[in-house]
């Protein structure tokens, strides 16, 4: 507890020299022991990569890359691993959920940047910020007890599937689309702002016209990053989804996704079907990495603009 | 902990040591009966313990033979993939499996064909097998389940599931489900069969002890405790202690399965 302290003499003293030895050694070893964070956190995604890839790769000999890509069953009892069904389940759910839970979630960030009392935002955005700490079992309960009758009721079936799966998901994914979508709405410069009500532009129009506009780029991170979260989530949808791994029937029909696939098989699998397991989670891994690619181009993309 | 270690020290810990413990893991369908008298067990002999756990079937014949379990529970039969394990098989009880329906199901009665054929997708409403003009909602289980590879063999007969059943990992989703779905039907071991839902007879008979042991009912099975033959003391006398009739007629029985000394009752 006394670090700070120490550091602080330091900078009073002015610069290293000006160190006695012992600070001069605890100043090195802190900045080492930061660095040795960093090193295990990426040597952590490295290390998952490197694993889940050398367990997985063998799927481009047993059942095949093409049989594996291009596969439309997925029955292991058969030994048939074609992960198109899962993918399309995936693509289902999370645009479904992004439908639902993108707007909502820009709404709720242009509430709270724009039009909200300081007190109105003092409870509302708490609120949305626990959304983000539910647990997603908590998420599948509830949409398991609540929400299947409902979507049964709407859909004619058993409520399991796409569409009790999507509202789940659109609603665990408000809290990264808003709170980043604020965050990009905050560094619209305040001068953009007053000059567009300096024009008498509305709230709305300077909403619509300018700062959205404005807050573009960032918005679509925000989207992004909750799309990567529903492609990811997993035991909220494996609890409502209904686990049928055959293509999209319609919003009420029992679905599968990459990732309950894997969940609903691990405790079995053997052989062939654990490799093809691993490579479900290598797709995976290889989406999330080309997400976080596409905000990074984007964000310099923004940069290079601003 | 602390005098496990003592007993250790004193004993001298010649030959591994004599172990305080019986690992359990296996199939969710004999959890009423590893749990309740492994507790029991306990109780009785000076603290033992015995560890259960329920993973599915599968895992636990891998568990088993893998020796990180003492004994594995299986609700199925060894697979020919499994036959060389060297695995010792302990039969322990009956069980039948109940197709389940809603309660306000008008359907009482389904030939072994018809469930096979709605299990395979082929008949999609109850209208076909002379109930109202309602889709049917499948429910199945998860392929780790002994469960479904019991109902496999015996019904579908090497038909394949449909594909766009829902699929839930356990016994009591299964019926939460059809409890709360006026189209749904499913398959659950006779034990968890509660007023929530109606177990529907097959050919005629109805799912109970009688017609079990009698043979009349068909989708039966026997529930199995699969060990290694370097089974421990305490775990050999566990199996003793589940297979005297204390457990069978009480536990086994309260827990809705037959007692494995109930055929040979008859046959005397």
């Amino acid at each position: 507890m006394t670090e700070p302290e120490q550091t602080g003499r330091g900078r009073v003293n002015g610069g290293l020299k000006m160190m006695s030895r012992a600070t001069y050694i605890r100043e090195a070893l802190l900045k080492n022991l930061f660095l040795l964070c960093a090193i295990v956190a990426v040597a952590a995604v490295a290390l998952i990569f490197v694993f889940t890839t050398a367990r997985g790769w063998e799927v481009v000999k047993d059942p095949g890359l093409a049989a594996f890509l291009g596969g439309t069953e997925w029955s292991s009892t058969l030994g048939r691993f074609g992960i198109l069904p899962l993918v399309v389940g995936t693509l289902a759910i999370t645009l479904g959920s992004l439908v639902l839970g993108a707007p909502l979630a820009i709404g709720t960030a242009v509430f709270l940047s724009e039009i909200a009392s300081p007190r109105m935002r003092s409870i509302v955005r708490p609120a949305v910020e626990m959304l983000a700490g539910v647990p997603s079992v908590v998420y599948g309960f509830f949409g398991l007890v609540i929400l299947r009758p409902i979507a049964a009721e709407l859909t004619g079936g058993m409520g399991f599937g796409t569409l009790t799966a999507s509202v789940i998901l659109a609603v665990m994914i408000v809290p990264t689309i808003a709170t980043l979508t604020e965050d990009a709405l905050g560094s619209v410069p305040p001068g953009i702002r007053e000059a567009s009500y300096a024009m008498g532009a509305t709230t709305w129009q300077t909403i619509y016209k300018v700062l959205l506009p404005a807050a573009k780029i960032g918005i679509i991170d925000a989207t992004i990053l909750g799309m990567g979260r529903a492609i990811g989530e997993t035991m909220a949808v494996v609890m409502v989804a209904g686990n049928a791994p055959q293509f999209f029937k319609g919003l009420g029909a029992p679905i599968a996704t990459l990732t309950s696939q894997i969940v609903i098989d691990m405790s079995y699998a053997t052989g062939t079907h654990k490799t093809a397991l691993f490579g479900l989670a290598i797709i995976l891994f290889l989406i999330s990495m080309g997400l976080v690619a596409l905000v990074r181009a984007l964000s310099r993309l923004n940069a290079k603009k601003a | 902990m602390a005098t496990l270690v003592l007993a250790l020290t004193l004993t001298g810990c010649t030959g591994g040591g004599e172990r305080r413990e019986v690992i359990v893991t296996g199939s969710t369908t004999l959890l009423p009966i590893t749990e309740v008298s492994g507790e029991m067990y306990t109780e009785s002999h000076d603290g033992i313990a015995i560890l259960v756990s329920g993973m599915g079937s599968s895992a636990g014949i891998e568990s088993v033979s893998k020796g990180s379990s003492d004994i594995g529970t299986s609700s199925r039969e060894l697979k020919d993939a499994e036959l060389d394990l060297g695995l010792e098989d302990t039969p322990v009880a009956y069980d039948a499996i109940a197709v389940i329906v809603h309660p306000d199901n008008p359907v009482s009665d389904l030939t072994t064909l018809e469930v096979r054929s709605i299990f395979a997708g082929v008949i999609t409403n109850w209208s076909e097998v002379g109930g109202p003009d309602l889709p049917i909602g499948l429910v199945n289980r998860d392929e780790a389940s002994g469960t479904r590879e019991a109902f496999s063999k015996i019904i579908m007969d090497d038909a394949q599931f449909d594909h766009g059943a829902v699929v839930l990992p356990g016994t009591g989703q299964v019926r939460s489900v059809i409890a709360d779905v006026r189209g749904a039907i499913g398959y659950i071991s006779l034990g968890f069969v509660t007023d929530d839902v109606k177990a529907v007879a097959i050919d005629g008979v109805e799912p109970s002890e009688a017609t079990v042991v009698s043979g009349d009912y068909p989708v039966q099975r026997v529930l199995h405790f699969f060990t290694k033959d370097d089974l421990s003391d305490i775990a050999r006398d566990y199996i003793e202690y589940v297979l005297s009739p204390d457990v069978q007629d009480t536990i086994v029985r309260d827990a809705g399965f037959i007692p494995i000394t109930a055929k040979e009752a008859i046959g005397d």
